[in-house]
């Protein structure tokens, strides 16, 4: 038999580049049983990225809400909890399937976690036909009906918006924006720019719009840094995560825009990828509603706790999900005798203030998102490691 | 009509420092890639686990470097052979479907690339992971008036030095020989009594080794995360489209093409960033299906065109 010859093997493999192209990897491994609960027992179906592109987060966020669990002897409200954990892996595809598994097969009759505002618009539609509350921990697209769902972490233009009067009044000069092109970059940037030139705040970019880079392929931002030079910018204002959040503050510390000042969003040196910009991050100023050395009484037994089991520091994503527990824990004690979802549902709605490791907060009557303090951090060093300290109060935001 | 050959217009001064880092990133994307080139071009393996080849490497890097110069050479003899080593084992599996199709290499591959990326995540976590330089490298150094990272400029040095050899070692070389041979003919290689499995056997254990060097010395510049492998994979996979296979020269100047288009094109306009490479890729396709230089490298040594 002959060899192929070169235009074949060329064929094929401009095939195999097209396949590249279209593959999602999927992956949806689904944990738990279908042992129906005690009496009293109440089944909560957590879904979050234990695989994929986002594991890092959501292995926080069912640790967060684990924790919460372990520190209240494994009840929430007085009622004994079976958490059923399943694997939302890298978006709606996966997390629809294993979100009906829970709701449908387990026949939980609370659902919290979900990473992906992608996933948690998929999983929406499943929730409505069930009628079961959902306490979300990170993902929030702004659904339009919310009347059973809850979020505990914010909505993506917050973050940039509490910063922005901050950074008017702190940079004698422009600022350059410049954020990934996916929604969660264009919302997370919009939050930013939107108030910054409400308040006076003007742009260094060329055309007054932010500079979008192509994610997830850029690894190299060098090109960019260039512009931002050309722009005559006194400071820049980013939202990066994950690995181009590496890359992007690994580079910029050796570009010929070091000296400027780097204002973010706090996902930029949050968690792992702290550990693994190193020296580089040193004094980056980014915005968050969470850090680790918050000076309140819950905070200091949630980082305690977590340090039991973790080597680092709880991140945001962590508190989030420990939250959700707390939530659900006030709920359910609320909920009467027989707390069904639509009387756990009532009574998150009827919350009020919550004490938390990020200080106290509540839910907005609007977007059931936090009203909540945001914070001023600045990596800095912190006994051997550099950890992100914080060094003020910025905006209360939300509602 | 190659992209980074395109006139600059206006001031040439703020592109001075993405043309300077398009050759280190494409002096990567080559040493990196050449290994895929001969798996594919000498084998006829479409080696799709050659990404996590480099992830190994990486990974090794980043395990190994504590910012010392011994730790250093350390990680890249242990990288290097540790991905060697795992292009052989890869030979071995291919064994038995060494005379299929593309697509039985290409599911079989992609399959060990899925597993072992899984591995990896596995053994290391699924941050991305700091690597620890030394002190000296790890800073920028001044390059006419721009500030310029100090690794990337050794980089350059460095990769441009495993270019040479490898040219030389291809060119001046039995072992050269015979993969040049097996290029052109195959069967005919197979006449003269040389064992296809032992060359091929040889050929990803080379490209294991090559992809390993890359990924340790590459690591400060395409790190180690879970999603390094593919990243390199699709990088190299446009390298070899766009270089052609069998030849050192046109895989270097395709991966420098790349890395410019990255770098330079980038700069230039940066709205059109997420299409460049792309839209350079079909441009190359439409005008000439067998890659840039291939033609004219196959015409001017004798060989079928």
């Amino acid at each position: 038999m002959p060899f192929p010859t070169g235009t074949s093997r060329r064929r094929a493999l401009t095939g195999v580049l097209l396949a590249l192209g279209l593959t999602v990897a999927s992956s949806a491994c689904n944990s738990g049983e279908d042992a129906g609960g005690t009496p009293g027992t109440i089944k909560i179906g957590l879904l979050a990225s234990l695989s994929g592109t986002y594991e890092a987060v959501g292995t926080e966020i069912r640790d967060g809400f684990e924790l919460y669990l372990r520190m209240h002897d494994g009840k929430l409200g007085g009622h004994k909890i079976d958490l059923i954990v399943a694997d939302e892996g890298n978006g709606a595809q996966t997390a629809v399937p294993a979100a009906t598994k829970l709701i449908k097969q387990d026949r939980v009759q609370a659902l919290t976690g979900i990473v992906g505002g992608g996933s948690v618009a998929g999983v929406a539609p499943v929730l409505a036909e069930a009628k079961i509350p959902f306490v979300g921990s990170n993902g929030n697209p702004g659904l339009k009906d919310v009347s059973r769902s809850w979020f505990t972490s914010y909505l993506s233009d917050e973050t940039g918006a509490a910063i922005a009067e901050y950074v008017r009044d702190n940079v004698k000069g422009e600022v350059f924006a410049i954020g990934p092109n996916y929604q969660g970059g264009y919302d997370q940037l919009r939050g930013f720019t939107d108030t910054f030139k409400e308040v006076g705040g003007k742009l260094a970019n060329p055309d007054g719009k932010t500079l979008w880079t192509p994610f997830p392929q850029t690894t190299n931002f060098l090109p960019y840094f260039a512009k931002i030079k050309a722009s005559g910018a006194e400071a820049v204002y980013t939202f990066y995560a994950g690995t181009a959040a590496v890359d992007f503050v690994k580079q910029y510390a050796q570009s010929e825009i070091k000296d400027l000042p780097l204002y973010a969003a706090g996902f930029l040196t949050e968690g792992g990828v702290l550990n693994a910009q190193g020296e580089a991050a040193r004094n980056i100023y980014s915005v968050l509603n969470y850090s680790p050395d918050l000076d309140n009484a819950e905070n200091r037994s949630f980082v305690a706790a977590w340090k039991e089991n973790h080597d680092g520091s709880p991140t945001t994503y962590a508190m989030a999900s420990y939250d959700a527990a707390a939530v659900l824990d006030k709920a359910i004690g609320a909920a009467g005798d027989n707390p069904t979802a639509e009387s756990i549902n009532k009574a998150i709605a009827g919350l009020g203030q919550i004490d938390s490791p990020r200080g106290t907060w509540q839910f907005s009557k609007t977007t059931h998102s936090p009203v909540q303090k945001w914070y001023l951090r600045q990596v800095r060093q912190d006994g051997r490691a550099l950890s992100n300290t914080v060094v003020g109060d910025l905006a209360t935001v939300g509602g | 009509m190659m992209p980074q050959a395109a006139p600059v217009l206006g001031p040439v001064d703020p592109y001075l420092i993405p043309a300077l880092d398009g050759v280190a990133y494409g002096l990567l994307l080559f040493v990196a890639a050449s290994g895929l080139v001969f798996c594919f071009g000498v084998a006829n393996i479409l080696n799709l686990a050659h990404g996590l080849l480099y992830a190994i490497g990486a990974y090794l890097a980043a395990g190994l470097m504590d910012g010392g110069w011994g730790s250093l050479l350390l990680a890249l003899g242990v990288g290097t052979l540790a991905a060697a080593g795992a292009g052989g084992l890869l030979a071995g599996l291919l064994a038995p479907v060494a005379r299929r199709d593309h697509l039985t290499q290409a599911l079989l591959t992609f399959g060990v690339a899925l597993g072992g990326g899984a591995l990896l995540v596995t053994a290391f976590g699924p941050d991305s992971l700091p690597v620890r330089i030394p002190a000296a490298l790890d800073r920028s150094v001044e390059v006419a008036g721009y500030r310029y990272a100090a690794y990337r400029l050794v980089f350059i040095g460095v990769a441009a030095l495993i270019a040479v050899l490898l040219w030389l070692a291809v060119a001046r070389t039995r072992a050269g020989m015979l993969v040049r041979a097996a290029v052109d003919d195959a069967d005919m290689v197979a006449c003269l009594g040389v064992n296809p499995a032992r060359i091929r056997l040889g050929v990803l254990a080379a490209a294991g080794a090559l992809a390993g060097a890359a990924g340790v010395l590459g690591a400060p510049i395409i790190g180690p995360a879970p999603t390094t492998g593919d990243t390199v994979l699709l990088l190299s996979l446009v390298v070899v489209v766009l270089g052609g296979l069998g030849s050192v020269q046109g895989t270097l100047l395709a991966a420098l093409a790349v890395g410019e288009i990255q770098s330079l094109g980038v700069a230039l306009a940066p709205t059109f960033a997420p299409f460049l490479l792309f839209a350079a890729m079909a441009l190359v396709l439409a005008v000439r299906a067998r890659g840039l230089p291939g033609r004219f490298l196959r015409l001017r040594a004798g060989g079928t065109a």
